[in-house]
């Protein structure tokens, strides 16, 4: 089979490769943020509904729920320094990354899932306020 | 020359790989062609992609012809609740009043909600995105044009079925989420209807979904990379994936509600264990996301208008699809805000209560996005702009009002009333009905190749602006008066007729806009001057159309390198024009389109779309059967039904896709050549089976999810000595299902024909019986799936699984023909490879539901 000769109008570095995994890499942090959205609801419901048998154990509930949402937060800001490196992939500093090459996909790429990962950890944050305010099932 | 700009295509043995040059150097882009050469590519096309005559006009199935229809379909089910709201308000008007029953007045208000969400939003979002998307991604179609029609189809019969029952006063009449017991319990059909009518078009929705995100991911003209696709087509994509998430636990929801209307299994009734708590779970996981899948395809609208208007990029793209993931996703975090009044634990309301309230901060976001859009541009105050400044301001208002309703202790006082129909009519007119008008009037030039009156859109926009507020602004008002939604009379002297009065008569002001609309949509423009091709001087490609019209979609696929290419691309429409990108021509007499990479678009495959087919409708046709006949409690004829749409669909995938095509490569002009038959991950077959599948999976897992819900909620679940679902043939039943998935994996890797056909036998026999042991597990030791909601819902998950398995078999079935027909080969074993997908999600399935059947009940 002959061989396509892929001219590049650019000079393409080997981390600027088509990046297919990347597109779904802009959604690991909000994904985190439902992960975690969704175990602190289960383990409340639990708390408070199934084993509230002799008063729900409150104290391990808000142990548990902090704990999750520590390394919630963890890997979401790990998450958002790569993409902030990623974003700042060039010696030309921050700028708009609306060009055709691979270089400002790469950039968009990174920048979209930085934004994503502020969100996320705001998210997380809004998610834990009740624990830390209510302090009970009522 | 780099080699890491080629990409392995390994998937699918020997996918032959493009040759030639990509991309395009400017030299080979300004080579001209010759006009007898031009003028002869022209007459292919156009005959190629010619719509059909007469009574055939109905077999068309080009996304321009089944978009306009769906559109104006919708926009038809919308004047119909439109004048339902109209009598209620008429009611009303005044207190004590016998204008209308209250068991009409029931059936009025749950068709309203039904039809306004189910027939009119929902799908003029899918219509929408059939007609214009193709055009913004200058492709000839979308990928799979033959689904559209049959979405469209599905949609037409089912939306008449349950449109049409308000004729007959058997609507269903227990509001719009269909609350068990009282929808349960409901005497009549009116719950059947809504069910069964709206399951069907539930299906046809996630087949729009299939078809849009592919239609994004693979269907971009070569160069437009990720990063500068237009901001419409990422919010189509991030739609098309909360409709994966979103509708299947309704589905999930409509199955098990069904089955109690049905057959009395009894997952909603308390008596026996069950809880209709479950079924407003599982409304409102699609309920609520399902409110973002409306307004954000919407507001992709204003997202195009904008810039136009502004006469400048938009300002933060980023930012605006931070926007639409970020909103995509919280949006799954709301739900309970809409049972807020059910009694769950404070702290499980706080979660919502919270989340309900971050969702402002990535929709806020693109509304600023726009905001800063329109100070830096210079801004021409044009008709479209105008709807949309209109619907930023509504939906302004219902944000705001969206923000108190959020808090739960707020929700308490005003839960029922009329705050809240006040707070879903601004954020529903705002979010979705203004921006959809600004974009009929906008994309008019492009559909039609006329204009609508600029004097009567203005009209229209007041009449409907000011008779909004005057109808919706007031209910504030009333609600915090304490008058509850829903009730079809108030007696006088408590103070709500002065307020209900004012909203009657401007819900008839709303009415005036919206059919001064409507008659500019339809009146004769026959001697109007046709319009400039690109009225507004936007600069995305649904502007390089032909006026007058042309059936082909595009005369030639742009090479595009900006985002918006009519402003940054000088010479694109002239070359476009004359034919000098890809595929201008149709020398085969066949519809194709290009296929390229997900994320840099890089030509891969021309691909063949599927023409004008009767075959559709029969296909449409015979669902409805086996969806609406069972509805009246009649299920022989609905299973005959089933099974010939069954075959109609084997008859149209059998004789239009994956046909083995004359030759490995297609010249596509500008010295590329590229495959046309491709199988595996790179072909757009495989992307639909992998979308469709996942949006199963969520409604399988909703199943799981009443497992665990019913534990939760239920101390004694499972009963104490209720017998357990037996162990050794349910775990047979999971090795021989499982061993029909290797076989069938076995043959996709072999290169004889002979023993892929047999051992494609053996995989049927295999799945058969593995389909038999899981019933027998559960049947011998005596479930009784009417007893009790633990062996109902141990039930259900079987039934959905041996489901699963007989479309698994057919497609095994399908393959076996396919080899034994030479339909499929070694090299040609599309088929296969999405066979081969659709059993690595049934297998997992299957070891998730023997484990919740046989297992769990045990350990719990």
């Amino acid at each position: 089979m002959a061989r396509r000769q892929w001219t590049s109008g650019e000079a393409d570095r080997a981390e600027f490769r088509e990046e297919r995994r990347s597109l779904f890499r802009i959604t690991v942090a909000p994904t985190i943020w439902a992960l975690h959205f969704a175990a602190s609801y289960a383990v409340a419901g639990l708390t408070c509904a199934r084993l509230a048998d002799d008063g729900p154990d409150v104290v391990l509930m808000r142990l548990v729920i902090g704990a999750g949402t520590l390394v919630a937060l963890g890997l979401i800001v790990w998450l958002g320094w790569r993409s902030w490196q990623q974003w700042d992939a060039s010696d030309e500093g921050r700028r708009l990354d609306d060009q055709p090459t691979s270089r400002d996909r790469h950039r968009f790429l990174g920048h979209a899932a930085f934004l994503l990962s502020i969100v996320s950890f705001i998210g997380v944050i809004y998610t834990v306020l009740p624990v830390l305010l209510i302090g009970s099932c009522l | 020359m780099t080699s890491d700009a080629t990409h392995p295509s390994r998937a699918g043995r020997g996918n032959p790989e493009p040759i030639g040059t990509f991309p395009p150097t400017e030299e080979m882009l300004s080579e001209p062609v010759p006009e007898e050469l031009a003028r002869a590519q022209e007459e292919r096309l156009r005959k190629t992609w010619e719509t059909p005559k007469g009574w055939r006009y109905w077999t068309a199935v080009n996304n321009s012809e089944v978009g306009v229809w769906y559109s104006l379909t919708a926009f038809g089910f919308m004047l119909l609740a439109g004048v339902l709201a109209l009598l209620m308000r008429v009611q009303l008007a005044v207190p004590d009043n016998d204008f209308l029953s209250a068991e009409t007045f029931n059936q009025f208000f749950t068709m309203h909600g039904s039809a306004m969400m189910f027939l009119f939003a929902v799908p003029m979002f899918e219509a929408v995105a059939i007609l214009i998307l193709p055009a913004f991604l200058a492709a000839r179609d979308m990928p799979f044009p033959r689904l559209s029609a049959f979405g469209f189809w599905c949609f037409v019969i089912g939306g008449v079925f349950v449109m049409g029952s308000v004729l007959f006063g058997v609507a269903p009449n227990s509001g719009w989420f269909m609350y068990p017991p009282l929808a349960t319990k409901a005497e009549g059909l009116g719950s059947d209807i809504w069910l069964l009518g709206l399951s069907f078009i539930e299906v046809a929705s996630i087949a729009a979904a299939v078809e849009l995100i592919v239609g994004v991911l693979k269907c971009r003209p070569p160069g437009m990379r990720i990063n500068v696709m237009p901001l419409y087509a990422w919010y189509v994509l991030v739609v098309g994936g909360m409709i994966l998430f979103a509708f299947p636990p309704l589905i999930a929801g409509d199955f098990l509600f069904e089955m109690e209307r049905s057959f009395d299994w009894p997952f909603f009734d308390p008596e026996r264990g069950g809880d209709p708590m479950l079924w407003q779970h599982l409304f409102w996981i699609f309920g609520h996301p399902e409110v973002y899948i409306i307004f954000l395809p919407s507001i992709a609208i204003a997202a195009m208008i904008v810039p136009t208007a502004a006469r400048r990029p938009m300002v933060g793209y980023s930012w605006i699809v931070l926007s639409a993931v970020g909103t995509g996703f919280l949006s799954f975090g709301l739900w309970v805000h809409h049972m807020f009044t059910t009694g769950l634990p404070n702290i499980s309301l706080g979660f919502f209560s919270a989340a309900s309230e971050a969702v402002v901060i990535p929709t806020g976001i693109q509304i600023f996005a726009f905001v800063a859009t329109l100070m830096v541009g210079r801004v021409r105050m044009s008709l479209p702009m105008l709807w949309i400044a209109g619907a930023l301001a509504i939906f302004t208002a219902g944000g705001l009002t969206g923000i108190m309703v959020a808090i739960a202790p707020f929700d308490w006082q005003v839960h029922d009333t009329y705050f809240i129909v006040a707070h879903l009519h601004y954020t529903l007119f705002g979010g979705m009905v203004f921006p959809v008008m600004a974009g009929v009037y906008y994309f008019y030039p492009f559909i039609r190749k006329q204009t609508m009156s600029e004097r009567l859109g203005r009209w229209s926009f007041w009449l409907t602006f000011v008779g909004f507020n005057v109808t919706f602004l007031p209910m504030h008002l009333t609600g915090l008066k304490g008058m509850p939604r829903r009730v079809f009379t108030y007696p006088g002297d408590i103070g709500w007729d002065w307020l209900n009065m004012i909203s009657t008569i401007g819900s008839f002001i709303v009415a005036a806009g919206i059919l001064v609309f409507a008659w500019d949509l339809i009146r004769p423009k026959g001697h109007q001057p046709t319009p400039p091709r690109n009225p507004w001087d936007a600069g995305t490609l649904e502007w390089t159309h032909d006026v007058p019209a042309e059936n082909w979609g595009t005369r030639s696929i742009p090479y595009v390198t900006s985002r918006y290419p009519l402003w940054d691309q000088p010479k694109l429409q002239e070359r476009l024009d004359a034919g000098r990108y890809y595929l201008p021509d149709a020398a085969e007499g066949l519809r194709e389109t290009m296929i390229t990479s997900v994320i840099d678009a890089r030509p891969l495959q021309v691909l063949r779309v599927t023409g004008p087919s009767w075959i559709t409708l029969w296909a449409a046709a015979f669902t409805g059967g086996a969806f609406i006949v069972p509805t009246f409690h009649i299920y022989w004829p609905a299973i005959l039904s089933a099974i010939l749409a069954v075959a109609c669909i084997i008859w149209w995938l059998w004789t239009s896709t994956a046909q083995i095509p004359e030759a490995e490569h297609k010249d596509v002009g500008l010295g590329l050549k590229l495959p046309i038959y491709v199988s595996g991950p790179e072909a757009p077959g495989w992307w639909g089976v992998w979308i469709t599948m996942l949006g199963d999976s969520t409604a399988f897992a909703s199943l799981v999810f009443g497992v665990f819900f019913y534990w939760t909620a239920d101390r004694s679940f499972p009963p104490e000595g209720y017998p357990f679902v037996d162990m050794g043939l349910a775990l047979g039943g999971a090795v021989l299902l499982s061993a029909s998935w290797a076989v069938n994996l076995w043959v996709r890797g072999t290169a004889r024909r002979q023993s892929a056909m047999q051992a494609l036998a053996l995989a049927m026999l295999l799945a058969i019986g593995g389909a038999a042991a899981l019933i027998a597990s559960a049947a011998l030791p005596g479930l009784d799936p009417t007893a009790h909601v633990y062996p109902a819902i141990m039930w259900a998950l079987i039934v959905w699984i041996v489901a699963h398995v007989s479309l698994g078999v057919i497609m095994q079935g399908y393959c076996l023909a396919g080899f034994a027909f030479g339909r499929i080969t070694a090299r040609y074993d599309a088929p296969l490879w999405n066979t081969c997908l659709y059993w690595h999600f049934l297998a997992l399935q299957v070891l998730v539901a023997v484990a919740m059947t046989a297992l769990l009940p045990r350990v719990l």
